[in-house]
């Protein structure tokens, strides 16, 4: 446990950082264990300076506790249904309007004037954010669908979401897209029982649009299949361009698309997923088409189809390049045998079928492809429904028969590309200017809700809501089994099925393939990338097995621990104790998921898998677990920052820019993310740990051991110090505005990187001290050159610590920094002139310090929230915000593991880079520096 | 050309005429109920185990589930027909002045096994007297010396049995290479081999032959292979697909205990496919149908005028089969038979269209023993051929359809020796009755030749020289 610095006299023992060290007390433990400080919120400590609060919308949200309503999204607002009533199943889409949090704050006003950005140039968009759900049914349980419909109210939204009020009933006019035949089929009964109309729009119509939305919409949407390897492809959205479309349901339409509305059905077969559920029932007896798909994966199909060795006595016919394994006639072998159909194993006949069904698709889509050149073949509907068997076949004879020119990819998606298409024909569907980076994907556990409200009990421990779970899914059975897809009446209840693992190929490999859109059209790609197009947030590949082996292994180690500390931020009631559990079961089982399909929520990185995390405990309703811990040691550090500062002040330039990053990089190994930390944490305090760690860290930074050092610490210090700093009388060129990433709370942030920023802001402010005062000028010179000063500060000199915006772990966030700097700022001009400049001081600083104002521009200290709430960032997705402060930056600074080697390691920027971070991980520390654990990163690159 | 090496050239007379188990005398029958044979002369050999034919030549071909034999007879009994007489003077008339060419009068037998009786096939050599042909390849009447053409998966597969049973060696000849060679010829040679099937009406098409090449050879057997063919010799296999015959046969047995192609196809006449397959119409409304499109006219028309969709059209085949509740026993075996065959027959037309158009190929002709002469497979071949090439492509059939292989292979024989068999058949002289072909309603029957006297007259010359074609030109 990491402890206040009252604890300071306490002894630790930190085997791995110092072997001096002596052994803490029981009790100190018990002590620290002892004595959370519930109500002490950071936010609502009266001793600090005001916080602009309106942007803590989420942070009051985050403190009701209300035991009773622990499921999420019950207070959305639904605004947009539409359908796709196929011939065996109804495809759902609903949106429901996210609560808005883009409050108007006072210091993100602040920070925009600062960084002159005004709101207009903010695109309006008709939603601003929301969801988009994804729901099936089975067709021939069309009364469950609507039973849906109907609790849910989802057809009272109407076109305009806004202008609907959540208990009006339903107008006499309203309107619901549909497509699909049963649009027309079931359109009375719509009328009938929800009193709407069915309107219906055109289903090729639906598909293309439905197919373009995702292909340029969704990162991770489009993939190929091949023997078994599931591949993300990236889609060139300049180049999508004409592609063939092949959706199969029922029957299969292949569809050549030329553009957004522009299309042309150019063939398909009556050969489909139709005709696979039909035939295979009549000669298995199967009842689902879950069922006759999985039993495909334990049959032989050489038992029914004549093959070609069959003919040719074992031997290839390589003339004409077949194997002796390639089906020469599907079913050939029942004619000539004397057998009856029960004397054949179903699950033979059932690959048979399958194989013969998507043989046939992949060679016919493949021909059209061919007829009118086209390259890339997207194929989709729900008989594939990320069935791996299937998907192969296809990809096999569409590969075989292009001579491997053709490659068939599919949509992770794909069942809802009517549905979706149906929905873009909304006049105002907000989802035209969409791009990649405005939509997340998540993938909810614990959403086990039907109509508006909350039914059922309180997620509980896992008995109860396993069986609740049960209850409902046995109700669930009731609406949509059995039906191809299978799946409980929301796509995010999937999870808590024990996925039953047989190896790779996986029927039921859908279920949990498509998860909950969000849409953020705040988002935008982080405008510093070198190249955002090949740009990879990864550095670690999960796609390798061991990796994933090895940080689910971390993950799961770290899971309990995690747990308590969320129950603790709680309170530690009875309510937190059973959320916590169901948390744990929920993470276990998307864990679980993942293990056997890594790429089942699309491409898997370990930033993914962070942020998953994240995301399963708010889904559980713990905002922030770290909430205590992080303000400990806030307040410890902070305690102990005047010192610092002093300390750092007393020596030369040079000096202190080598001692600062010693600082950051030693404060850096707080971080509750790393196991290995976290046992120190239990053995000293903050400000032991922290001395041991900068007494550690100055051996690879000494000059003279750097180059005979063994261990490969990347230490580009010395060109980083080259260009703050210069080399002899050149003097360089200062940089305009410095983003520093910030980690952790605690240490890390207070001694680590706020004395970095606060030597930023010195040089800054000694750069405008330049133009401040010469006697020599005129008055009138003197106040243009004022003039002009203050501009340039604004415009060259500007120090923006970017956090998340959401907690993930221990870091810090957005929300907590001001806090922080205020509290620092009493200790030190440099930051209190900066952090009034900067807007953080809101009220009482600045009335204090006016005088203080007029004499000595300052250089401006901002804070903005960088649009995240993962240990990792994906530059590809930040708040605007964000990409707004990034416009004239020309330093950027990573710091910690997450952000700098687990993520962005390799990323390159159009601006000068630092990343900054001691490796916590023995793995890690091996694979990236080839070195040990506690090694560290200081890797700068210059501009390229 | 040059005949001075060539000893002679056999010039041929054939009645061509198909004949089936049913034809067969009882008796014969009873031999091999499953033997079908094709032969000359509007009446088959009734002593096919004992009379002393004299079998010159014989080829195999042995498929997955069929196999084919085509072997040349001198016998003489042909002279006893009724329409002898005819043949005889023509016959005379014979010699078109090439003295060296020797004229082997004879008859062209088709016969057939099922692969799986392969003993009844080995018994069925064994009775003739296939000496003649090792014979006449090696001037040697050892029996291990004696080599048939053979073809198929099974030339290699059942070699060794034939070695064993027979003392025959199979002398394989690649099996895309026969079937060409056998279609190359049957369109060169034989008038009337070439038909359309468009709404039950059968109607021969001349080929004009300078003008044949570039066709798409579709030969349907257990399994589908597509060649494109270039001219003699000249042949790619560009596409084929596992969904053939065997599919039909194989899935017919499964699912309506059928027992052979025949009794299956039979029962597919009498199927209603609409109970099994999901047709555009019922995605659309099923009953209701009609109400919708009264509910909402223009919409309508945008729909299927847009995608050009019936309400007829089979959107999925056996998709009805999904959503009821029934069970196998609950369908009738006829409207599965019906369902079945048109969902093979339509996805191979589409195939074989699509590959026609890749490689601009204005003719598509259609052989192999899953055609059959039957109406209904031909009519849904067709039909979709029709409907994905918007009508510019036809589907066209051969009448010597399962044959192509067997006979590429008896026209191998060229191969060998100096004093073989020529190699060209040439039928030489048009179909006496061409204006009263028999035009079949599809209902009625699935023979169209089964009856009447169909014997179609020809004359076939066996020859080495391509002259020949001159010749026939001549005619």
């Amino acid at each position: 446990m990491a402890s206040p610095t009252t604890k300071d006299q306490s002894h630790i023992e930190i085997d791995d950082i110092n072997e001096e060290s002596q052994q803490i007390t029981e009790k100190d433990i018990v002590e620290k264990d002892m004595a959370p400080l519930p109500g002490s919120s950071i936010h609502r400590s009266s001793s600090r300076p005001q916080l602009d609060v309106s942007g803590a919308a989420i942070q009051g949200n985050f403190e009701e506790k209300d035991p009773a309503i622990l499921l999420p999204n019950q207070t959305d607002d639904i605004s947009h249904l539409a359908l796709d009533i196929g011939g065996s199943l109804i495809k759902l889409i609903y949106f429901s309007r996210h609560a808005d949090r883009q409050v108007d704050d006072g210091r993100k006003r602040k920070v925009k004037e600062r960084l002159g950005v005004t709101n207009g140039s903010r695109r309006s968009y008709p939603i601003l954010g929301g969801r988009l759900h994804f729901v099936k049914f089975e067709t021939s349980k069309i009364n469950e669908c609507l039973d849906f419909i109907h609790s849910k109210q989802l057809h009272c939204g109407g076109m305009d979401p806004r202008c609907w009020p959540s208990d009006a009933p339903p107008s006499e006019n309203a309107v619901i897209k549909a497509t699909g035949g049963g649009a027309y089929k079931f359109a009375d009964l719509f009328k009938e029982r929800l009193g709407v109309s069915i309107e219906k729009e055109d289903e090729m119509n639906c598909l293309v649009s439905g197919a373009n939305f995702l292909l340029k919409a969704i990162r991770h949407e489009a993939f190929t299949h091949m023997e078994g390897h599931k591949e993300f492809v990236q889609i060139d959205q300049n180049d999508l361009f004409p592609y063939l479309l092949v959706n199969i349901g029922s029957g299969v339409s292949m569809i050549k698309v030329d553009g957004d509305g522009q299309f042309q059905r150019v063939s398909g077969t009556n050969v489909g997923g139709g005709t696979y559920w039909g035939l295979g029932r009549l000669l298995t007896k199967c009842k689902s088409f879950d069922e006759l798909l999985e039993l495909s994966q334990r049959g032989d199909n050489s038992t029914i189809d004549m093959l070609v060795g069959d003919i040719y006595g074992g031997m290839d016919y390589s003339k004409i390049g077949l194997s002796a394994s390639t089906i020469a006639s599907s079913f050939g072998k029942t004619i000539s045998e004397n057998k009856d159909l029960e004397d054949y194993k179903p699950e033979d006949i059932s690959l048979s079928l399958l194989r013969m069904i998507s043989y046939n698709i992949g060679q016919i889509a493949y021909l059209n492809a061919l007829r009118f050149g086209l390259k890339r073949i997207f194929f989709g509907g729900f008989f594939i429904r990320g069935h791996a068997y299937t998907m192969d076949t296809i990809s096999f004879a569409v590969q075989f028969w292009s001579k491997g020119d053709a490659q068939a990819m599919f949509l992770r998606h794909e069942g809802f590309l009517g549905a979706l298409g149906a929905f873009m024909s909304y006049e105002k569907h907000g989802l035209d200017d969409l791009m990649v980076h405005h939509l997340v994907e998540r993938f909810p556990m614990g959403a086990p809700y039907i109509g508006g409200n909350v039914h059922g009990p309180p997620l509980g421990d896992l008995n109860e809501k396993i069986s609740w779970m049960e209850k409902f899914v046995r109700k669930g059975t009731e609406i949509t089994a059995p039906v191809p897809m299978a799946p409980p009446a929301t796509t995010g209840l999937g999870g808590f099925e024990v996925p039953s693992s047989k190896g790779v190929l996986r029927s039921d490999a859908s279920k949990l393939n498509v998860g909950v859109l969000h849409l953020v059209p705040s988002l935008e790609v982080f405008p510093l990338l070198a190249d955002p197009k090949t740009y990879e947030p990864n550095t670690i590949d999960l796609s390798d097995h061991g990796e994933l082996e090895y940080w689910f292994t971390v993950l799961s180690e770290h899971l309990s621990d995690l747990v308590d500390k969320a129950v603790a931020s709680e309170g530690g009631t009875d309510d937190a104790k059973r959320r916590g559990d169901a948390f744990a079961r929920a993470f276990s089982a998307h864990l679980a998921r993942l293990m056997e399909e890594p790429a089942a929520y699309g491409k898997l990185g370990l930033a993914n898998l962070l942020e998953l995390r994240e995301e399963c405990l708010r889904e559980f309703h713990f905002f922030d677990a770290y909430r205590t811990i992080k303000q400990r040691e806030n307040e410890a550090s902070l305690a102990v920052l005047p010192d610092l500062l002093m300390e750092l002040d007393s020596l030369t330039e040079d000096m202190r820019l080598l001692t600062l990053i010693e600082g950051v990089l030693a404060a850096n190994i707080f971080d509750w993310g790393s196991r290995a930390c976290v046992d120190l944490y239990h053995k000293g305090t903050i400000i032991e740990i922290y001395r041991m760690s900068r007494k550690k860290m100055q051996r690879p930074w000494r000059a003279s051991e750097r180059k005979n050092n063994i261990r490969k610490v990347v230490d580009d210090f010395d060109a980083f110090k080259g260009r703050m700093l210069g080399s002899g009388d050149r003097k360089p060129q200062p940089h305009k505005r410095a983003l520093l990433f910030v980690d952790n709370s605690g240490a890390d942030i207070v001694l680590g990187m706020l004395p970095l920023a606060r030597e930023l802001l010195r040089r800054g402010t000694e750069v405008c001290k330049v133009y401040q005062y010469d006697p020599s000028l005129s008055p009138s010179i003197y106040a243009e050159r004022f003039r002009f000063q203050r501009s340039t500060i604004q415009n060259f000199m500007q120090v923006v610590l970017v956090a998340n915006s959401l907690p993930a772990l221990n870091d810090v966030t957005a929300m907590e920094l001001p806090d922080i700097v205020a509290e620092a700022a009493k200790h030190c001009d440099i930051l209190r002139g900066a952090a009034e400049a900067g807007g953080l001081l809101v009220d009482a600083m600045s009335n204090i310090q006016d005088g203080y104002k007029e004499n000595t521009p300052s250089v401006p200290l901002m804070v903005v929230e960088n649009g995240c709430g993962s240990p990792c960032i994906d530059l590809r997705q930040v708040s605007s915000e964000l990409a707004a402060a990034a416009k004239d930056a020309d330093l950027v600074i990573l710091e910690g593991m997450g952000r700098s080697l687990h993520t962005n390691y390799n990323a390159k920027f159009k601006c000068d880079a630092l990343k900054l971070a001691m490796v916590k991980n023995q793995r890690l520390a091996a694979k990236l520096v080839k070195g040990n654990i506690y090694d560290c990163v200081c890797r700068y690159e210059p501009a390229s | 050309m040059k005949f001075e090496g060539l000893p002679s050239a056999v010039y041929i007379s054939v009645w061509f005429d198909y004949y089936t188990v049913r034809d067969l005398p009882k008796e014969e029958a009873a031999e091999g109920s499953d033997m079908e044979v094709k032969g000359i002369d509007g009446k088959l050999e009734k002593s096919d185990s004992t009379s002393a034919d004299e079998i010159s030549h014989l080829s195999i071909d042995i498929g997955g589930s069929l196999i084919k034999i085509v072997y040349f007879s001198t016998n003489s009994k042909c002279s006893t027909n009724d329409e002898a007489p005819t043949l005889s003077k023509e016959r005379q008339e014979v010699p078109y002045g090439d003295l060296n060419h020797h004229i082997l009068s004879g008859r062209l037998y088709f016969v057939k096994f099922e692969t799986s009786k392969i003993e009844d096939c080995i018994k069925f050599l064994s009775s003739k007297k296939l000496q003649q042909c090792g014979a006449q390849c090696h001037h040697s009447h050892a029996v291990d010396k004696i080599k048939i053409k053979a073809t198929g998966g099974g030339a290699f597969k059942f070699a060794d049995l034939f070695k064993e049973k027979l003392g025959l060696t199979l002398d394989k000849v690649e099996e895309m290479e026969s079937v060409v060679t056998g279609a190359n010829f049957l369109l060169k040679a034989v008038n009337h081999e070439v038909y359309t099937y468009i709404g039950g009406q059968k109607e021969y098409v001349q080929i004009d032959q300078n003008d044949l090449y570039p066709y798409l050879l579709v030969n349907i057997g257990s399994g589908v292979s597509m060649i494109k063919v270039d001219g003699d010799g000249r042949f790619q296999r560009v596409s084929g697909t596992s969904v053939g015959g065997g599919t039909f046969l194989g899935l017919g047995k499964l699912l309506t205990k059928c027992q052979s192609f025949d009794e299956l196809l039979e029962l597919s006449h009498q199927g209603n496919n609409r109970v099994i397959d999901m047709l555009v119409g019922d995605i659309y409304g099923g009953l209701d149908y009609s109400k919708a499109l009264e509910r909402n006219d223009s919409s309508h028309d945008v729909r299927f005028g847009k995608i050009g969709l019936a309400s007829t059209a089979i959107a999925s085949s056996f998709g009805k089969a999904i959503s009821e509740n029934k069970e196998l026993e609950d369908y009738k075996p006829e409207d599965i038979a019906r369902s079945l065959l048109r969902m093979i027959s339509n996805n191979i037309g589409q195939i074989a269209y699509l590959n026609a158009l890749r490689f601009g190929l204005k003719r598509i002709f259609l052989g192999g023993f899953f055609i059959r002469d039957h109406a209904y497979t031909m009519d849904t071949i067709s039909v979709a051929v029709d409907f994905w090439s918007k009508g510019e492509a036809k589907a066209m059939f051969l009448r010597h359809e399962g044959f192509l292989g067997a006979l590429g292979a008896f026209m191998n024989y060229k191969d060998e020796s100096t004093d073989s068999m020529p190699p060209q058949l040439v039928e030489q002289q048009p179909a006496k009755r061409s204006s009263s072909c028999i035009v079949d309603r599809i209902h009625n029957s699935t023979r169209v030749h089964e009856n009447e006297n169909g014997a179609t007259d020809c004359r076939l010359r066996v020859s080495s020289s391509f002259k020949i074609y001159d010749e026939v030109k001549r005619c």
